[in-house]
């Protein structure tokens, strides 16, 4: 368990501010042209940045909308991935091979490729960010649902729910899904990275969060504008994308292990 | 981890280690230099969008034009017409006889030799109804052209006009080329200075300098720190403008780069579209009007390198208003006139501009300002280009926008007559007013050039008091170049005229 | 057997190839709004977007479109750019090599680096240098590219000034975006080859071969690197997607002229048809490659033939 303690810490502080930051005392709109670039002083600890708009502010804003994107984002991809992958494991038949071909189709392109191209053509905004990671995100939890139901749903427990006449939906939401959770909850925290990093990549190239409102991507992508002048602005937030990134990297790591420890024993 | 036993100690390892460690060592390592092209490089925000001078409207292509095209009249510094490629008489005043000169730019590049029918083709082509250039609007006097021989020309006018010549500053083509529907645009031929040479893609352009050959290589390079980047590591020479003044500041406290700066008459201003049922509103107009803090705005993100402007034309132009008065900065006054718009009219507006950092900084402190008294501005940037576009044919509802080197007051007919409607002109926030309409006529018509600037006078005076365009600044040309590039003399308008002297210094380069 | 596999394969791919297209073409259509809106931008005049719905063929019915879209493609045709007027297939064409390029540069570069860096962490494994690679290829993951170009450009570009800013002009021109683009592929692989050489190498015959004398460096390369490569040729064709994804940032980031740029000026021009089959085309090239991938190790590992997807 020690080894969770710094990661832990850097994702409990990242949820925190995240959920907290609208009740905090924050200013990170607040456009004041006689602070542009300057570096930390008490009122902003982090520094100003390109429009004098506090940093650590804005770093704070960010977490909030990476947080928001991140949970959307793997929470609608492993709810439907899931349900699908399951349903199409258990029924079988012309559903499972529609299923699957539309799992090889999707796996036939890059994942951020798909979102960066749904995003561009559906237009900026939060929205349509969660609405495009969603769209490539949910193939891998189908994948993998279905891989797993299909190993246990010849299981005694299934087929005495099916003998006693238990509904289609209730055997895969009450029966199948509760025991395949643990994979695609270790697949679940890698996509929480991966999200994080695809939200700043979405906004770094215009596509994601509009102005004012922050992301860590859109602060890297203006950070690197004035990189010669301000250091201070890109290396912020890429310091703090990069902490949550490899905190979530390491739990990961961790969360796999542990479950595989487990399963063994 | 698995179960996998050590296997060796260090010792047994030592040679694989040093095997592998060299071959980084290899990867690593591996810079050579590269042997500095003799070519000038100069670093541009955006490319030419047409290098044909007939159709050409945006800054880019205007300036480069002026290297590859020559023009039979241009402006000197109070923005009067001078001779270029030819001198003239006014023989009555709607009968206008052109005399080509001697002089340089009588050769095109192709080899043959610029005359009188050329200058002919050139703008009956632009008159052709057919050919659509945006640039036939505002030569509608033209009644007819008569080449006399090869050296002289004769404009006939449909009605008297004192200050024609002011209008005949589009480049010459050939007109063995214009009839052959020669693609100018992607193979412009011309007998300017410099000579076209190849667009590889759509982010270089090559010319050569004819006077001696040397090769001058223009590069997009649309993102200004990799453009300052750029210039700190030698790989472009020079740059003009487009680059926040903070990276100017730092450009130069480097030893490497020298800078000249030039106070400028680009006009930056925001536009409204006058049909749309938000911004119809003069109120509302009004109301940005008073919200926007210019002087604080200049002061801080453009440097100081700006001067406020109330009118297109600068004060010191000859049919400029150097008593008009702006808006002042009243955020109070701009609620108060927010509060008493009908309830009914949207306080949201769309707000486009194009992707450069520069601009989207400008428009999000203006969606900042905005916000403070009520108003919710969204922001969308696009691509140069199809920014360009959407504006041209009036897709927007608020844009900011510069007019770079207007030489005429034949601006406001091109820009506010309601008969220069895109695609007539670029009326392309639909402004209609009976009273500007007819103050442009009268002034057009007018014979003097007093009663001409007492009409402009009032025209610009209207303008400010309806609010087509919110007039923000006049913004500083900023040249910046490695020290060993010489002779560059900048112009007010920031055209890159200055090329034609530019040389590399022998001695800048060996210290 | 061989060639039945190949056969399988090329029919599998050829149906995920008409469903590649079918998508790219459902990416243009079930977009929230009209496409032609979000093509002109707000306030368009409605004869405008008439004539660019005719000019799409967007006033047909649906299946129809997708029919004509689909013999269109598969004749070579993607349309002409909305923007410049030229078309599709020649930008796409002009594009295309210095993507490869790229690809192939950061490729190269992982295996470069990720080959030494996991040999060196498996065979000293648990020491400092196993520590160091390890930790090197943690931080390669959890570094998003770009926020590593802009870095990479201000260290090897302005401070040693070895490299150029960005633009494609020469080798030396290559190497800070393939660095770029080739960090996380690096520490991905390096990861893997660590621990599949650790598997190899308590494997008996790798015994056998030291207690015959062998030079220790001659044993760990000839032996262990050369089973650990089948894992590692899977993971390569595995992360080719993600690589090709990243090349649509790292080029955006160093100016390189390849296809992932034209994607996102495409986006920033609302040139939708050059988004739509610069995806097809790289979503094509993914198939492909990964067709190859397979047939190779079916040609290499007999015992692949035999596997069936369950």
């Amino acid at each position: 368990m020690k080894r969770l303690g710094v990661p832990g810490g850097i994702l409990l502080a990242w949820i925190i501010t995240g959920i907290a930051g609208p009740l905090l005392p924050l200013t990170p709109n607040a456009i004041d042209l006689s602070h542009v670039l300057q570096s930390g002083d008490a009122h902003a600890w982090l520094g100003y940045d390109d429009l004098g708009r506090p940093i650590a502010d804005r770093l704070v804003i960010g977490a909030r909308t990476s947080l928001l994107v991140a949970c959307g984002v793997v929470g609608i991809s492993m709810v439907l991935g899931s349900v699908l992958g399951a349903v199409g494991g258990y029924l079988g038949g012309w559903i499972d091979h529609l299923l699957v071909r539309v799992i090889d189709v999707f796996l036939a392109f890059p994942g951020i490729l798909l979102a960066i191209a749904l995003a561009g053509v559906m237009g900026p905004g939060l929205d349509n960010v969660v609405i495009a990671l969603s769209a490539v995100g949910w193939v891998g939890y189908a994948r993998l649902a279905r891989a797993q139901v299909l190993s246990i749903k010849t299981r005694d427990h299934v087929m005495a729910a099916v003998a006693v006449g238990a509904s289609r939906s209730r055997i895969v939401l009450r029966h199948l899904l509760p025991l395949v959770s643990a994979p695609l909850l270790v697949e679940a925290s890698f996509g929480l990275a991966g999200v994080v990093v695809a939200e700043a990549g979405l906004s770094f190239l215009g596509l994601g969060v509009q102005p004012p409102i922050a992301s860590w991507g859109s602060m890297i992508r203006d950070g690197t504008r004035y990189m010669l002048v301000a250091p201070h602005m890109v290396i912020a937030p890429g310091i703090a994308l990069f902490l949550v990134v490899l905190a979530i990297n390491l739990l990961g790591d961790w969360l796999r292990d542990w479950l595989d420890v487990r399963s063994r024993s | 981890m698995k179960g996998v036993r050590r296997i060796g100690g260090p010792r047994r390892h030592r040679q694989v280690a040093g095997w592998l460690l060299g071959f980084l060592f290899v990867l690593v390592s591996g810079a050579c230099s590269d042997t500095p092209s003799q070519a000038f490089r100069f670093g541009l925000a955006s490319a030419p969008l047409n290098l044909d001078p007939r159709y050409a409207t945006d800054a880019t292509s205007a300036r480069i034009n002026r290297l590859l095209y020559r023009r039979l009249v241009d402006f000197d510094e109070t923005f009067r017409p001078v001779p270029a490629l030819a001198t003239w008489k006014q023989v009555n005043p709607r009968h206008y006889r052109f005399f080509l000169n001697a002089g340089p730019g009588r050769t095109f590049h192709d080899g043959t030799r610029l005359t009188a029918y050329d200058v002919k083709a050139t703008y009956e082509s632009i008159l052709d109804p057919t050919q659509a250039s945006p640039l036939r609007g505002s030569l509608q006097v033209i009644d007819r052209i008569e080449a006399r021989s090869d050296e002289i020309i004769d404009f006939y006018l449909t009605q008297p006009d004192p200050l024609f010549p002011r209008l005949l500053g589009v480049g010459i083509l050939p007109r063995r080329l214009l009839v052959q529907r020669h693609p100018f645009h992607a193979r412009p031929v011309g007998s300017g200075p410099f000579a076209f040479q190849a667009k590889p893609d759509d982010n270089r352009l090559q010319l050569v300098r004819v006077q001696d050959g040397r090769r001058f290589e223009f590069l997009r390079i649309p993102d200004p720190t990799v453009r300052a980047l750029k210039l700190l590591a030698g790989e472009i020479d020079m740059v003009q403008n487009d680059l926040p003044p903070e990276i100017v500041s730092y450009l130069a406290r480097t030893p490497a780069l020298r800078i000249q700066r030039i106070p400028g008459t680009t006009f930056t201003y925001l536009g409204f579209n006058l049909r749309d049922p938000v911004t119809r509103h003069l109120a509302l107009r009004q109301a940005i009007a008073y919200a926007i803090d210019r002087e604080a705005i200049i002061a801080s993100i453009l440097g100081g390198a700006a001067r406020l402007a109330h009118s297109i034309l600068p004060p010191y132009h000859w049919a400029g208003h150097p008593a008009l008065q702006g808006y002042r900065y009243d955020p109070e006054k701009a609620r108060s006139l927010l509060a008493g718009l009908d309830k009914n009219v949207s306080r949201s507006l769309t707000y486009k501009t194009s992707s450069d950092p520069f601009r989207l900084r400008v428009a999000t402190i203006i969606q900042d300002q905005l916000a403070k008294i009520g108003l919710h501005v969204e922001v969308r940037s696009y691509d140069w280009g199809t920014f360009y576009g959407d504006i041209k044919a009036g897709r927007f509802q608020l844009y900011s926008l510069s007019w770079v080197g207007v030489k005429t007051p034949d601006i406001f007919s091109y820009a506010f007559h309601s008969r220069s409607i895109p695609p007539h002109g670029a009326n392309r926030g639909r402004y209609h007013s009976p009273l500007a309409d007819r103050l442009i006529e009268e002034a057009e018509a007018a014979q003097s050039l007093e009663e001409k600037q007492k009409l402009y006078r009032r025209l610009q005076e209207h303008l400010l008091a309806t609010l087509p365009y919110v007039p923000l600044w006049y913004e500083d040309h900023v040249f910046v170049a490695r020290k060993e590039i010489q002779g560059y003399v900048m112009a007010p308008d920031g055209n890159y005229d200055g090329l034609q002297q530019v040389y590399r210094s022998v001695r800048a380069v060996q210290e | 057997m061989f060639w039945q596999v190949v056969f399988r394969r090329v029919i599998s791919a050829g149906g995920v190839v008409v469903g590649v297209v079918c998508l790219v073409f459902v990416l243009l259509h079930l977009v929230p709004g009209d496409p032609v809106d979000v093509m002109l931008g707000e306030y368009a005049r409605p004869a405008d977007k008439e004539a660019l719905r005719r000019a799409l063929g967007l006033h047909q019915p649906l299946p129809r479109q997708l029919a004509q879209y689909l013999e269109r493609v598969l004749h070579g045709d993607f349309g002409t750019s909305i923007y410049s007027g030229r078309p599709i297939g020649q930008l796409l064409w002009e594009r295309i090599p210095a993507t490869a390029e790229l690809g192939c540069a950061a490729l190269g570069l992982a295996l470069l680096l990720a080959f030494p860096l996991g040999i060196l962490a498996a065979v000293y494994r648990n020491s400092l240098v196993d520590v160091a690679a390890m930790s090197f290829s943690l931080l390669g993951v959890s570094i998003p590219n770009f926020w590593l170009g802009p870095m990479v450009i201000l260290v090897g570009a302005v401070w040693l000034g070895w490299f150029p800013v960005s633009g494609r002009e020469g080798l030396l021109s290559l190497v800070l975006p393939a660095v770029t683009l080739g960090t996380a592929l690096a520490a991905i692989l390096a990861r893997m080859i660590r621990s599949s050489l650790l598997d190899v190498l308590s494997e008996d015959f790798i015994r056998t071969a030291r207690a015959k004398g062998a030079a220790e460096w001659m044993v760990i390369l000839r032996h262990g690197v050369r089973n650990a490569l089948l894992p590692v040729t899977t993971l390569v064709g595995l992360q080719l997607g993600s690589l090709l994804g990243g090349a649509v940032i790292t080029e955006t980031v160093f100016a390189w002229p390849g296809i992932g740029s034209l994607v996102v000026e495409a986006i920033q021009r609302r040139d939708y048809p050059v988004v739509q089959a610069a995806v097809l085309v790289i979503a094509l090239a993914y198939v492909l490659v990964n067709l190859v991938t397979d047939v190779l190790y079916a040609w290499i590992d007999p015992r692949v033939r035999f596997e069936r997807e369950p």
